[in-house]
Formats: structure tokens, sequence, C-alpha cells
């Protein structure tokens, strides 16, 4: 539906991870389609796009992490154990975070293998770092808190409570505030990270699962409300609630900060926001099961 | 796993150890089962509309529940008989104007249905002759929470589970209001 037409801002390219079909979908964001699809078992959920442009998945059945060469269409998978779902990259490093569901730490990859490792509160998540590459947050799902690691010493510098069931995490382009969604109390906190505080807290809907932020604007998707509520950044008061497709759960933002797109678990589609505008523009086609959790748009 | 219906069940009885109600796998699983029935929209949404009345499903022995069709209405579904097991659910989501309605299991133990974080929709749709649609999805996940659960609570397993569980209220559905035409 008038995916070509509506979303030649923004541009791109979209990496979703579905778990429904052990695939991962790569959708060129400047005419709204989906041009590939990998094969990657074992319920493929967490995805990163790195600074060189490889792509890294998550899949927590079978404890696997799979790296992309968009370049040449080759992949590798590494071991990892346990059950690996959110993931982040370091933007300056290239070190690559893993949270493990199961064994509660995160993996840290290096030099493409598994280097090191460091323990996080009860079922981590979300991941995110630091733009500066110096720190690193996860959000500790069953412990309702942030974990917030020096990236260098992997030193557990602060633990910071935050709402109930927290799961996705952004942080801002400062690299001085998180917005983590709380799946368990529908609101969103907002962290000053420095401070190791939580500074506010914005209502959302129901079922808040992962945050973007666009145009100083949050997206937040609500995976039982089959919306995405915006708020203002600077002033957190609420814009709208748009209607997307059901159960929304990934999250991501064009880099131009013109369109923020919306994985619907259910509906297998990806919703095209005008960041603008606050409208849906399009809906894109993508494999079944969408979750596309962590940074999935490359350039 | 409770025995929803002999008949339309055949899963084993299983002993699970108690788990943290909120934990559950990583991967979310989803189920869609329709049925055609010849009674009109209108007529079947009037039987099956209330979040307070399960009483079509045959499994359901006994709905007690407050705040009607109100959002966040709690409901407890007693099953087979009065000592049967429960079902504490919550409604977030009614239009009656769209003849559906989206509810999620707040308690539930795992020897029941092994699921968690469930969350369903039951929805009227216009069928063919005049006839209606019902259309029941869910997604849950499983409520075994680590990496190689046992079979009987497996991705699969939970999947044939909540499966057999709408086929069985789908089926009385249209034994009650007739096949499509």
């Amino acid at each position: 539906m008038l995916a070509a037409a509506a979303a030649q801002a923004g541009g791109g390219v979209a990496y979703i991870t579905n778990q429904g079909d052990d695939s991962l979908s790569v959708v060129d964001l400047a005419t709204g389609v989906e041009t590939g699809v990998l094969s990657i078992p074992g319920r493929p959920a967490g995805v990163a796009v790195a600074p060189d442009g490889r792509v890294w998945v998550t899949s927590p059945e079978t404890g696997a992490l799979t790296v992309l060469d968009p370049a040449t269409g080759e992949t590798r998978a590494l071991a990892l154990g346990g059950g690996p779902l959110g993931l982040a990259v370091n933007p300056v490093t290239g070190a690559v975070y893993a949270a493990d569901w199961h064994g509660d730490r995160l993996f840290v990859i290096e030099g493409d293998r598994l280097a090191r490792e460091a323990a996080t509160g009860d079922s981590p998540s979300g991941v995110a770092v630091t733009p500066d590459g110096a720190t690193i947050l996860t959000a500790d799902r069953d412990d309702d808190q942030i974990s917030v690691f020096d990236a260098r010493t992997l030193e557990r510098r602060a633990v910071i409570p935050v709402g109930e069931r927290p799961f996705g995490v952004s942080i801002d382009a400062a690299g001085a505030v998180a917005y983590v969604a709380n799946v368990g109390s529908n609101d969103v906190s907002v962290v000053d990270i420095a401070a190791g505080a939580v500074v506010a807290t914005v209502p959302v809907g129901e079922r808040p699962y992962a945050v973007a932020l666009a145009s100083g604007r949050g997206f937040v998707t609500n995976s039982y409300g089959d919306s995405v509520t915006v708020f203002d950044i600077e002033t957190l008061a609420p814009l709208a609630a748009i209607d997307v497709g059901e159960y929304p759960e990934g999250v991501g933002a064009s880099r131009d900060g013109a369109r923020v797109y919306v994985a619907n678990w259910m509906t297998d589609t990806l919703s095209v926001i005008d960041a603008e505008s606050l409208e849906v523009i399009a809906e894109i086609d993508v494999g079944s099961g969408p979750r596309a959790f962590g940074d999935f748009i490359a350039d | 796993m409770y025995n929803w219906s002999l008949a339309a069940l055949a899963a084993a009885a299983l002993a699970v150890a108690p788990m943290a109600a909120d934990a559950h796998g990583p991967s979310r699983q989803k189920v869609t089962e329709t049925v055609a029935v010849a009674a009109a929209p209108d007529a079947v949404w009037a039987r099956i509309g209330n979040f307070q009345d399960m009483s079509w499903h045959p499994a359901v022995a006994q709905t007690t529940g407050e705040g009607g069709n109100a959002i966040d209405a709690t409901r407890e579904l007693r099953l087979g008989d009065p000592q049967g097991p429960t079902i504490d659910e919550v409604l977030y989501k009614y239009d009656a104007a769209k003849r559906t309605y989206s509810y999620r299991i707040e308690q539930v133990e795992l020897t029941t249905l092994p699921v968690s974080n469930y969350s369903a929709h039951l929805t009227v749709k216009d069928g063919p002759n005049g006839g209606s649609v019902i259309e029941w999805r869910g997604a849950f996940y499983r409520g075994f929470p680590n990496n190689d659960p046992p079979p009987e609570l497996s991705d699969e397993a939970v999947v044939n589970a909540v499966t057999s569980v709408y086929r069985l209220g789908l089926d009385a559905l249209q034994a009650e209001f007739g096949a499509a035409n």
C-alpha cells in the first residue's frame, strides 16, 4: 500500500528479525520493498547494525549470534550459549554486547569472538551503548532495574531502579539520558545516566516494549495497545497515540530522523511513520512474527 | 496439563514445579483459529460478546467477575466442575461496534495452561450469506522460562494446547449456530 510513493524520505536499509519463520528480512526503505530474506535459525530476535555495516542477530533459542556482511551476503554464527536476546554494538570500538536472558549476564564479543562476560540483573533484555562508547546499559527486566557498566573494564558502576519489567532501552544522541520502556508499569523511565537516577516517568500505553528517538520526540511501541505513543523529549508532554499494526515491538528511526519504523509482530508488517506529521504513511510486508529488537536500521 | 476436554485434548498430566509467574521463554507464539457459522454476526456477538459469560465454551463451568465489559473488568473462569482449576483474566479492550474484545490472563497454573504473558482477542466478523466468521487469536510465551523445556512445556506443546482450547470453543459455537451456508 503506497509504500514506494510514501517512503522516499528516511531511506536506508532495515534488517528485521522474523522470529516466527527463522529469518531476517532486508527492506529497502527508500522503495519500501523487502529485497531479500536470509534464513537464521533459533528464533532470531535482537538485531544491531555495527559501524562497519555488518549486522548482528541473536537467536535466543539456540544461543547463537549471527553476523551478516551485507556486502557479500555471507553469514557466520558464533555459539554463545544461554539465551541471547537484546544486543548493541559499541559505536567506537565495534565490540558487540548480547544480553543473556537465561544466564543473567552480558556477553562481550571482541575481534569477532566471545571475549568476556559481565554479570547483570535478572533477565537482561535491552542493551544500549552511549555514543562515546564508554558506557553500556542493560535493562534487567525481572529486577526492575538498569545496570550501568564501564565499557572498558566491564565494572558495573551503578544499578538504577526503574519501572516494572523494563525491556527496551535507548540513549539520546548526547549520551546523557536513557529512555526505558517498562512493560509492567505501562510507562517510560527517563534516566539521567551520570546521576544514576530516574528524573521523570512518562505514562504510555499498554505493555510498552521499546523507545526510538527522532525529531525531538520519543516514539514508544505499546505492544498490547496496537499503537505508538509519541512524547516531546523536552517537555515530556504526550503528543499523539498513533494506531499501527498489532503487537508493535521493535521501533527505530531513519538516520535523518524523518521516518520511524515499527515492526508489528502479529500483523507481519513494518509501519512507516512520518516523524513530523505523526501519521502512518505506509505498511511494508515482512516475514512472520517480526521483532526487530535493537538498532535495526542501516544507512 | 489440565484436561480441557477428553475429546479435544489428550494432553498428559504433568508434574510441574512452581515457577515465577512472570518469567517466560524468549519467543512469543501466536495462534489464530476461525470458524464460519450460519447465524448473523449480531446474534453471535450477543452470545459471546459478554466478557462476564463464557458459558458458550464447553470447558468453562462457571464465569464470575466484576466490572462488566468495562476496561479492566475481571473474570474468573472455573473449568470442568466446581472444584476445577481456575483462570483469572482481565479485559483490556472492548469495542461492541467492531464486535471484538481483548483480554489477558492474570493468573493460571502451568498445569492448567502452560502459558505466560498470554493475551487474546475474540472477534465476530461478517461472513458469507449473512453469516458470521468467529476469530479467536492468542499471543503468549511458553511458561517454562529457560532453554530446553521438557516436551510437554515446549513452544510446540503450548501452541497445541491453546489451539485445542480455541477449537473446542469454536466448534461448539458452530454446533450451536450451524455451519455457514
